[in-house]
């Protein structure tokens, strides 16, 4: 059985996602599902607001694959810092299973196929799932950005670094700013042998200007549009080639077939008993089965597309 | 006078060093236009 916790936005696109494709899915609040039995889970998705990391070692230490749709920063922090209890259970931690991170460690995986090697990354998001994520995308633009530049972590204050991003229609282009987004870590973690990798996120001057503040109106309950756009930079042939490819859809929806779909493959590979590598994985990381997840997800119906260019 | 030939060489200074950086930095330009297309497969 899979457990979605979680019945927001996010939850339940990946619970109804995850029945289409037959599993046997069981959908709970996070305040209830301490009340089901882990012994009869395999999977539990972890698909609501706040912190992770203790659902998270629970669930692993009841030997349970556990897959996490988290991007705030601590969380994600602290559900690294699982990857010596899920090396124990034998299980699967899967961080950041979203949209950003996580499908954009998918294209940062496809995108670096297309290069002889890679030494950039830079990742741009637009638009917030539920009216969770909308409280979060609010509060990113408060904090710390982290960036990862020439063997360093760069810590620059959120909300600086404007920089115009051209995401698929028909979001087109948006200016985006640093942030305090999770995007940074699981990259690095997900592809060490990078030497340069920022994250940015769209915001209003009225985002940047309220930021500090509580939030001033209500984040809308069906959520919003969202996007997201990966530029891969490297050589090719021996001179400098850039790579990019993006998506466009509600951002529930690229969260939820992000998640189902990491789901989905980790009970079918532990049942086709080829079981992913157990501990804490970001998508992308090459014992993951990226290009299978990817094509999953496109089959759930996230257009992903690619940008041709001239420069 | 002398504050404006001070003014002048720090100006003179900043620009130089400003050029280096830009010369020197390894940054590529990224595609000025074109249009996105459609994956069909991770393959």
């Amino acid at each position: 059985m899979i457990v979605v916790a979680g019945t927001g936005l996010v939850g339940t696109h990946a619970a109804e996602q995850l029945r289409r494709r037959g599993h046997e899915v069981r959908s709970v609040s996070h305040k209830t599902v301490n009340e089901i039995d882990p012994t009869l889970v395999e999977v539990v998705l972890l698909a609501h607001g706040g912190d992770h990391a203790r659902l998270a070692r629970r669930f692993l230490e009841a030997d349970c694959h556990v897959v996490s749709v988290s991007d705030e920063t601590k969380d994600v922090l602290a559900l690294l810092d699982l990857n010596g209890d899920a090396l124990a259970a034998g299980r699967t931690l899967v961080l950041g299973a979203a949209c950003s991170p996580g499908l954009s460690g998918l294209l940062v995986s496809y995108l670096s196929k297309k290069l002889d090697d890679t030494d950039e990354v830079h990742i741009a998001v637009h638009g917030t799932g539920g009216p969770e994520c909308a409280r979060q995308h609010h509060d990113v633009l408060s904090g710390t950005a982290l960036g990862w530049h020439e063997d360093d972590w760069l810590r620059r204050p959120a909300g600086s670094g404007r920089e115009l991003c051209w995401f698929p229609d028909p979001i087109g282009s948006r200016d985006c700013y640093r942030a305090d987004l999770a995007d940074p870590l699981l990259i690095k973690h997900a592809f060490p042998h990078l030497a340069r990798i920022s994250a940015r996120t769209s915001a209003t001057r009225r985002d940047r200007l309220t930021a500090r503040l509580p939030m001033l109106t209500p984040p809308r309950v069906q959520g919003d549009m969202g996007a997201l756009r990966v530029e891969v930079r490297g050589s090719r042939n021996g001179e400098r080639a850039v790579e990019v490819a993006g998506t466009a859809h509600p951002m529930a929806q690229i969260a939820g077939s992000v998640a189902a779909s990491v789901a989905h493959e980790l009970r079918r590979q532990a049942h086709f008993g080829t079981p992913v590598p157990p501990g804490a994985r970001a998508l992308g990381d090459n014992t993951l089965p990226n290009d299978a997840l990817l094509d999953d997800i496109m089959q759930a119906g996230v257009r992903i597309q690619s940008f041709y260019g001239v420069q | 006078m002398k504050l404006i030939r001070r003014a002048l060489l720090a100006l003179s200074v900043a620009g130089a060093i400003a050029a280096t950086l830009r010369l020197k930095g390894k940054s590529v330009v990224p595609p000025q236009q074109g249009g996105w297309r459609d994956i069909s497969s991770s393959k």
